[in-house]
C-alpha cells in the first residue's frame, strides 16, 4: 500500500508538468496558426487545451482521490493528512481554473497554485519514502 | 488501536466516500436508448397541470395523446419551390449538399409553400435538416430522434412547410450537429416578401473552416456588385459557435432585421458594430454613397468590398439592441403571462453520462436531469435566463420567436426585439416572453453546439404532444 501511496502521489506531481507542457503547447500551436492567417475562435480545436481539460478535470481528480483511499489503508505517518491537502489543492485547482474564464487575470492564481499542487504532492510522496525506510518502518509497523 | 479496527475505520471511510460517489455516477448514466420527453422533470412553470399525465415515476412528459409525426406541413399541393439536398461526407471531413458547402442558398417568397428533399448519400452517422428560425410544424423541425429519426445513407427525407414570415434563416444538420454544422452540413435559407424590391439582397453567410473565417466560403474579401444610390441588404448569417460582430464602412447602416424579423424604426448607425449571436441573423442596409466605396466587415479578414475600399479597425462601440429603433405592439401582453420559467445556466461539478468533469447546468441540474418546460398552446409564456457559467452561451428555441423584455432589470425600450437566438453572455440575465402557439416538443438549447453536446439544453414541451422518436435507437439518432 505505502508503494502504491507513494506512485500515486508521484504520478499527480507528474500530471502537473503535463499540464504546464500541455498549455504551452496550446499557446505555441495558437501563436503558429496565426502566422498562418488562422483565427482562434470558439470552433478552434487545440489538442493541448482538449489534453488539458481531460487530464485537469478526469485523470488528475481520479489520482487524488485513489490517493485518499489509499491513504487510509497505507499506515504512513501523515499520509492521510497528505492527500487530502493534496485533494482540497486539486479541488483548489479546478476552482481557480473556472474563475479564470470571466477574470482571466485569477487564471495567473491557477498557474501558481499548480506549483502548490505539485509540491504537497511531492511532500506526500516523500513521507511514504521516509516511512518505507528501515530506521522508521519499526516504529510505524508498532 | 487494534489492526483490525484501523482497517474498518479505513473500509468505513472510503465506503463513504465513493458510496455517495459511486450513487451519483450510476444516477449520471443515460440509456442507449431514450425517449428525450421522458427525461428529466417538468416543470409547469406555475401554471395548470391538467392535459397532462405522469408516466415513470421521476415525473415525465410527452404522454399526450397528439404524436409529433402528424404536426407536418401542408401534405397536399404542389410546391412552389422544391429543391433536392443531397449530403455528402467528403474524403476531407468537410461535409456538403450537392457537392458544395456552405450547401446551397434556397430562396422563397413569403407564403410560397417550401418542399426540400433531404437524400443522404454516405453520411453513415445519418443526417437531418433542421429550419433555424423557421417556425415549422413541429414534424418539419428536423431534430433527430425528436421530430424524426435520422436520415441514414441511400435513403431520403421530405420536409415541406409554408414560409410564413419573410426574412433571413439558414438550415443546418441537427444529427451528430456539432460535428457536422461545423464541418460544413448547412446553407442559407432566405424568405423575401412577395413584392420586387430594388437594390443589392446579399447573403453574407459566415462560416469558420479550419480556422479560417469565410464568407459564403470564401475567405478574405469577396466583391460586393453594386453601384452608386443603390440599396444594399446584406443578410448577415452567423453559422459559427461564438458571436460576431459586423460593421459596415463607407456609410451609415441600420439595422433592418434581427433573426428574421423587421426592426421597427431603424436608426442611421455609424462607428459602431453589431453583435450577431452564433446562429442568429442580422439584416444590415445601406445606401450605396456615390464614391460607389463600401464594405461589410465580418472580423478576421472577412468581408464583401465594393470600390475596393481599404478595412478599418473594428468600432469599439456596439449597438445596444435593447435601445435600438423605436416602440411597437408585441401582439400579445407579456403582463398576462401563465406560465413563469427559470432557466438558470451554470456550471457544475459532476458526471455527464458517467464522465467526470465541470458541466454546464440548468437550474442547478445536469443533463439529463433537467426541466421540461411544460405548456399548452395558447400559452403566454415568461422566461428568464440567467447565465453565471463563465462563458457566453447563444440560446436557442426552436419553433418560436420570443421578445425580450429586459436585460439585467433594464427594461427593452427600443423596437421589440424578437429572436430565435440570443446571446446570454456570463453575468447575464435576460427576461423574455413569447406565445405558445406552435405544438410540438421544442429544443432550447444553446447553438454553441459542443455545449449542447455536453448537456446544455432543455425542452419546450406542449402538455398533449408525445414523439414517438427515441434518442439512440435503430436510427443512431443523436441530435446534438
Amino acid at each position: 500500500m505505502r508503494a502504491v501511496y507513494r506512485v500515486l502521489a508521484m504520478l499527480v506531481a507528474v500530471g502537473v508538468v503535463v499540464q504546464a507542457a500541455a498549455i504551452a503547447y496550446a499557446l505555441f500551436d495558437i501563436l503558429h496558426k496565426a502566422d498562418d492567417g488562422q483565427v482562434f475562435t470558439k470552433d478552434s480545436d487545440n489538442a493541448g487545451i482538449a489534453v488539458h481539460a481531460v487530464v485537469g478535470e478526469m485523470i488528475v481528480p481520479l489520482i487524488c482521490l485513489a490517493l485518499l483511499i489509499v491513504s487510509f489503508f497505507a499506515g504512513i505517518p501523515g499520509g492521510v493528512k497528505w492527500a487530502a491537502i493534496t485533494f482540497g489543492v486539486m479541488v483548489l485547482q479546478i476552482v481557480l481554473a473556472f474563475v479564470g474564464f470571466p477574470v482571466p487575470i485569477l487564471g495567473t492564481l491557477h498557474a501558481i497554485n499548480a506549483f502548490a499542487l505539485a509540491a504537497v504532492a511531492s511532500i506526500a510522496m516523500r513521507q511514504a519514502r521516509v516511512a518505507g525506510s528501515p530506521q522508521t518502518s519499526a516504529t510505524v509497523a508498532a | 488501536m487494534k489492526r483490525s479496527l484501523k482497517i474498518a475505520i479505513a473500509a468505513g471511510a472510503t465506503v463513504a466516500i465513493l458510496g455517495p460517489l459511486g450513487y451519483i455516477w450510476q444516477r449520471s448514466l443515460v440509456p442507449t436508448t431514450y425517449d428525450m420527453a421522458e427525461m428529466g422533470y417538468p416543470d409547469y412553470g406555475g401554471g395548470q397541470v391538467a392535459g397532462h399525465v405522469h408516466r415513470g415515476g421521476a415525473g415525465s412528459s410527452g404522454a399526450g395523446s397528439i404524436s409529433v409525426a402528424a404536426l407536418t406541413g401542408p401534405s397536399t399541393g404542389d410546391p412552389e419551390v422544391a429543391v433536392t439536398l443531397t449530403a455528402r461526407k467528403e474524403k476531407s471531413g468537410r461535409y456538403t449538399l450537392n457537392g458544395q458547402t456552405p450547401g446551397p442558398e434556397i430562396r422563397a417568397k413569403k407564403g410560397q409553400l417550401v418542399q426540400v428533399t433531404l437524400v443522404n448519400d454516405n453520411v453513415t452517422d445519418g443526417v437531418t435538416l433542421h429550419w433555424h428560425g423557421v417556425d415549422v410544424p413541429n414534424a418539419e423541425d428536423g431534430v433527430a430522434g425528436v421530430t424524426q429519426d435520422a436520415v441514414q445513407p441511400g435513403h431520403s427525407y421530405v420536409y415541406r412547410f409554408v414560409a410564413q414570415d419573410a426574412g433571413t434563416f439558414w438550415y443546418h444538420s441537427h444529427q451528430v450537429s456539432h460535428e457536422q454544422v461545423k464541418n460544413g452540413l448547412f446553407g442559407a435559407f432566405v424568405v423575401t416578401e412577395p413584392v420586387f424590391s430594388e437594390g443589392i439582397d446579399e447573403v453574407v453567410q459566415v462560416h469558420t473552416y479550419d480556422g479560417r473565417r469565410t464568407i459564403n466560403g470564401v475567405a478574405g474579401e469577396s466583391p460586393l456588385p453594386a453601384r452608386p444610390g443603390q440599396v444594399v441588404r446584406a443578410r448577415v448569417i452567423n453559422t459559427d459557435a461564438g458571436p460576431l460582430r459586423a460593421w459596415v464602412t463607407g456609410a451609415p447602416y441600420r439595422v433592418v432585421a434581427i433573426d428574421g424579423r423587421d426592426v421597427h424604426g431603424p436608426t442611421d448607425i455609424s462607428d459602431k458594430s453589431v453583435t450577431v449571436t452564433a446562429g442568429g441573423r442580422v439584416d444590415l442596409a445601406f445606401t450605396m454613397p456615390s464614391s460607389a466605396a463600401a464594405r461589410v466587415d465580418v472580423g478576421a479578414g472577412a468581408a464583401v468590398v465594393a470600390g475596393g475600399t481599404k478595412a478599418t479597425n473594428e468600432p469599439t462601440g456596439v449597438v445596444d439592441l435593447l435601445t435600438y429603433g423605436t416602440k411597437d405592439a408585441y401582439g400579445f401582453d407579456p403582463a398576462k403571462a401563465n406560465r413563469k420559467f427559470d432557466y438558470r445556466i451554470g456550471r457544475k461539478a459532476g458526471f455527464l453520462d458517467g464522465k467526470p468533469g465541470l458541466w454546464w447546468s440548468i437550474n442547478g441540474h445536469l443533463f439529463p436531469d433537467v426541466p421540461m418546460f411544460m405548456v399548452t398552446t395558447g400559452d403566454i409564456v415568461r422566461m428568464t435566463i440567467s447565465n453565471s457559467s463563465g462563458e457566453v452561451h447563444p440560446m436557442h428555441l426552436h419553433g418560436h420567436h420570443a421578445v425580450v423584455l429586459s436585460r439585467n432589470g433594464v427594461a427593452a425600450t427600443g423596437s421589440p426585439w424578437w429572436f430565435d437566438s440570443l446571446d446570454v453572455g456570463d453575468g447575464e440575465t435576460y427576461e423574455i416572453a413569447f406565445v405558445a402557439d406552435n405544438p410540438g416538443i421544442w429544443v432550447d438549447h444553446c447553438h454553441n453546439l459542443k455545449h449542447a453536446a455536453d448537456g446544455l439544453l432543455a425542452h419546450l414541451a406542449y402538455t398533449d404532444v408525445y414523439t414517438p422518436y427515441k434518442i439512440g435507437d435503430v436510427a443512431g439518432n443523436k441530435p446534438e
